[in-house]
């Protein structure tokens, strides 16, 4: 149920990206490790609550090098061969002479054999459950053909699974939680998406590491970047995009989602910017096409983009771009909306956008100085953000202490509303109260129950340290701190002792040695139930 | 607390809904009850025909050389058409809703889609969930019904998707709609357990936290409103007797759900169900058909069992599919991803027949079909037709309505 505004109420702090010198402890830096990664484990907190805020975060921003991590899954399975040509026979198709036009269209069917592209059956064969019996071959059928095309649709339901699983277990493990959190935050806004347009799991991979190379780098340099990145050369069109038949996908979205927002350019702009962009290409066979810049189809005449005129190329359409005032006040929108609060005050906007075009939109310092500011640190940002699936599920499961990301986690997160890898469209995932209905609720609820009562769960560290001489006061206060860092009312916190030590339920019997396991990993279910813990 | 929850169970099953009134009243707030307003007001159900459904071989130009010429192997042969007239029929199993269709009680809109198709079927089922081919909004065209009517919140059940996931057609700004995979498991597991469930209760809602947050309220709100709907629907729709055999297919099972629901007078305005997968890229005739047969045969069903029950002229049962398929044939005796198909409209209250424009085979588009009637068309039809609601708000821009309601 999105609203019209979850900005916090009240007054904004005077200079508030002025640093931070308020008290320090455990609940501010849970706060910091849920915004700057995915809220992590007790004793990360701990630590990071050990050293001064400043050291803290020195110790996100400048990420720790990652030699335990690989940067993709191995063996990741391919639909095509070394020369890029599909390991699909090509079918014969009547209609094919109808009019067609000189530009390639663009269908996912043309080079997808899947039969099970259906979004339903697609999503469960993602995780790795056979199709749906509804393709099944009418006698007859070149049953060859058909056994190759099911045996590549394997192949890509393997490698989508792959490369999510790949990336779950990175957010899990890794060192620099902040390079993960700035990856999820670009894949988000510059999208792309596996099984649209043809994209392999090859470029969505080639597109996470080139998000995650540039976290923390130049966000004009990364636009660039991504202008020319196969996946998005694909998912928006752009290497159809030719002098004879302009294709506008690119230069709109470009605009419109990526870097300036609607109502900051025209039609006209459209146009002109989608000319510049022509014969931004791939080399062909576009499955394992490479960036290429094609002269001859590239219209090289005088353009007006946003007032200013010149033969431009897309380069030149970029540094239009980032002159423009729209342009670091809608990146200020975007980032203050997804580390400090939803719907962000236009006078809290614009002092960030000027921090930005300051520090010529480095993401570094820019978020160097959020991490530090006094409206990071205040009320109104405290729990201001609802978790989305993705900082629900790598938290709960960092909290439980659990690394092994298997097809029923990713299967929650889809039906929690956040499938990683394929946004819902172009605009990326809205995230705020559209993260929150009955169906993701329950979902998220019943994760968080099946976690804990999986057998790896009772090893995390504070729970193990747990055991039947531990008074249920003790152990509600262990749980509330490491849970939702005390988050909760006094009666949340009599009522979680009560079901430890079971008065008021008799019939489930007081704590004991024998339903000890049980009742613990119930009342950290139950800390997890709190509204807290919803929030980041 | 034990005994409470005991005397309300054995209340429903014994003496019926009805007569329940007031303990119901007090355990749900303002939950809807049988015999309270809104209760025996129209209902629309959405049938959606995942994957892409290909209307060609559904309702099949027979009449038309160009159809087999396009269609040498998987083309459904004359003879076996349940001829509608000299130009099209119904796929040979969909004998059920050719019935139903004499009686007048099938509508069969030719030819729809919307300008620039596309192919993808994410971006398409976004499409005609939010009736927005061009934005990228938060809400479906459902859920602004929802809205702009003020279906009340409290009410748990203003619609009910039976699916796995909330389809964005139903996602409101108001109103919250449960999604249901199956009665089974839907709800917390925890809520077999007494003690935690109890403990749940309490310790999910808001209760004067040491922090303040926008989104507090709204959290505690809807995990609470997920929770009481899990538990009081099976109890509310415990009283209703299926009459009719359904067939015993997912669609089947969602569809003597839908009935329930619907005989069970909850005030449910919209109820979503699916039914697939149709994306038909290999051996397309014992896929299409078998899966048009269970349509039809469920669609009999669901409309005897209403009926039965007295409800079958209070339900608007209409069908969508993200795109039809490619008018030609692939070599491996299936159909890749196209344009316009057909959809029906099915109820005791639908004027029935055929309805908009077959698309040319003729003058084709790249080799697809072009759409003759704009779904924008079909959606403002049964909204103030239907709904007897102006589409201000809900679907943007303006498009005539179609004589079937």
């Amino acid at each position: 149920m999105p609203d019209a505004s979850y900005r916090p109420a009240g007054p904004l702090p005077n200079d508030p990206f002025g640093a931070y010198a308020g008290p320090w402890n455990r609940r501010l830096a849970a706060h910091l490790l849920r915004r700057a990664g995915f809220g992590g484990t007790p004793a990360q907190v701990d630590a990071l609550a050990a050293q001064p805020m400043n050291a803290a975060v020195d110790g996100l921003i400048a990420f720790p090098a990652t030699p335990n991590l690989t940067d993709g899954p191995p063996d990741l399975p391919r639909v095509y061969d070394q020369n890029g040509k599909s390991l699909l026979a090509p079918g014969r198709r009547l209609g094919q002479g109808q009019g067609r036009a000189a530009v390639p269209r663009v269908d996912e069917s043309a080079i997808l054999p899947a039969s099970a592209m259906a979004s339903a059956a697609m999503e469960q064969n993602m995780v790795g459950i056979p199709p749906q019996p509804g393709a099944s071959p009418a006698p007859g059928v070149d049953d060859a053909l058909i056994a190759k095309r099911k045996a590549l649709n394997m192949a890509r339901n393997q490698a989508d699974l792959a490369i999510t699983q790949w990336w779950m277990g990175r957010m899990l493990a890794t060192p620099a939680p902040l390079q993960e959190k700035m990856t999820l935050f670009l894949h988000g806004h510059f999208t792309s998406a596996y099984r649209q347009k043809g994209i392999t799991a090859q470029q969505m991979l080639a597109q996470n590491n080139l998000y995650r190379q540039n976290a923390l780098g130049n966000f004009g340099d990364l636009t660039l970047k991504v202008a020319a990145d196969p996946a998005m050369l694909r998912y928006l069109d752009n290497y159809v995009n030719v002098d004879a038949h302009p294709n506008e996908n690119f230069a709109r979205e470009l605009m419109e989602l990526f870097t300036l927002g609607h109502g900051n350019y025209t039609e006209q702009d459209v146009r002109e910017a989608a000319r510049a962009f022509t014969g931004w290409t791939l080399t062909r066979p576009y499955i394992v096409g490479e960036f290429v810049f094609d002269p001859s189809k590239h219209d090289d005449g005088k353009k007006t983009f946003l007032g200013k005129t010149g033969n431009f190329n897309g380069t030149d359409i970029l540094n239009v771009i980032f002159n423009t005032e729209a342009a670091p006040r809608f990146l200020a929108t975007k980032l203050l909306g997804f580390f400090l609060y939803s719907d962000p005050e236009p006078q809290l906007v614009d002092a960030f956008a000027g921090l930005i075009r300051r520090n010529r939109y480095d993401l570094k310092p820019v978020m160097d100085t959020l991490l530090r500011s006094k409206i990071f640190y205040s009320e109104r940002a405290y729990r201001a953000l609802v978790k989305s699936p993705t900082e629900f599920v790598i938290g709960t499961m960092q909290l439980a202490g659990i690394d092994k990301v298997g097809p029923p986690v990713i299967q929650a997160m889809r039906r929690m509303g956040q499938t990683l890898f394929y946004p819902p469209n172009v605009a990326g995932w809205s995230g705020g109260a559209t993260w929150l209905n009955s169906q993701t609720m329950l979902t998220r609820e019943n994760f968080a129950g099946a976690l804990m009562k999986s057998p790896g769960a009772m090893k995390a560290p504070f729970l193990a340290a747990l055991n039947p001489s531990v008074a249920p006061k003790t152990i509600a206060e262990t749980l509330v701190n490491a849970v939702v860092q005390g988050d909760t009312s006094p009666g949340s916190y009599e009522r979680l002792v009560s079901y430890l030590d079971g008065s008021g339920v008799s019939a489930d019997g007081m704590l004991s040695g024998e339903n000890y396991d049980e009742r613990i990993r119930g009342a950290a279910y139950l800390t997890m139930a709190m509204p807290a813990y919803q929030l980041a | 607390m034990l005994k409470r929850k005991g005397f309300l169970l054995g209340a429903v099953g014994g003496l019926g809904i009805a007569s329940t009134k007031n303990v119901f009243a007090a355990a749900l707030g303002q939950a809807p009850l049988a015999g309270l307003p809104g209760s025996n007001d129209r209902v629309l159900v959405i049938v959606n025909l995942q994957g892409g459904n290909d209307g060609l071989n559904c309702v099949v130009p027979h009449g038309s050389s160009d159809y087999y010429r396009y269609r040498p192997q998987i083309g459904v042969a004359k003879s076996e058409v349940l001829a509608i007239d000299a130009n099209v029929g119904f796929n040979p199993q969909m004998g059920s809703l050719k019935g139903m269709y004499d009686k007048g009680m099938v509508a069969v809109v030719q030819g729809v889609g919307y300008p620039n198709p596309d192919h993808s079927h994410f971006r398409g089922t976004q499409i005609w969930q939010t009736a927005d081919p061009v934005g990228y909004g938060t809400t479906g065209w459902l859920g602004r019904y929802l809205d702009a009517v003020e279906a009340p919140n409290a009410n748990l059940f203003n619609a009910v998707a039976i699916s796995d996931v909330l389809p964005e057609a139903l996602i409101a700004q108001k109103t919250d709609v449960p999604a249901i995979s199956n009665l089974a498991t839907y709800g917390l597991a925890s809520d077999k357990n007494t003690a935690t469930s109890a403990a749940f209760a309490s310790l999910s809602g808001a209760t004067g936290e040491r922090f303040t947050s926008p989104y507090m309220s709204h959290v505690s709100e809807i995990v609470d409103h997920a929770r009481r709907g899990s538990q009081e629907l099976p109890k509310l729709i415990a009283g209703y007797k299926t009459q009719a055999s359904y067939p015993a297919t997912q669609l089947g099972r969602s569809l003597a759900l839908a009935a329930q629901i619907v005989g069970s007078k909850l005030g449910t305005r919209i109820i979503y169900v699916q039914h697939g997968s149709f994306d038909t890229h290999t051996g397309q005739r014992a896929a299409q058909d078998r899966l048009l047969g269970e349509f039809s045969n469920a669609m009999a069903a669901f409309y005897d069992d209403l009926a039965a029950h007295g409800n079958e002229k209070r339900v608007l049962t209409m069908t969508f599919s993200e795109f039809g398929r490619r008018v030609g044939e692939n070599a491996s005796r299936g159909t890749d991803h196209g344009t316009a198909s057909p959809l029906f409209v099915v109820g005791a209250n639908v004027k029935g027949g055929l309805y908009g424009q077959a698309p040319s085979l003729t003058d084709l588009d790249n080799g697809d079909l072009k759409f003759t009637t704009d779904f924008r068309s079909v959606y403002t039809t049964v909204l103030e037709k239907w709904f007897d609601r102006p589409t201000a708000g809900i679907v943007a821009g303006t498009f005539p309505t179609i004589g079937f309601a």
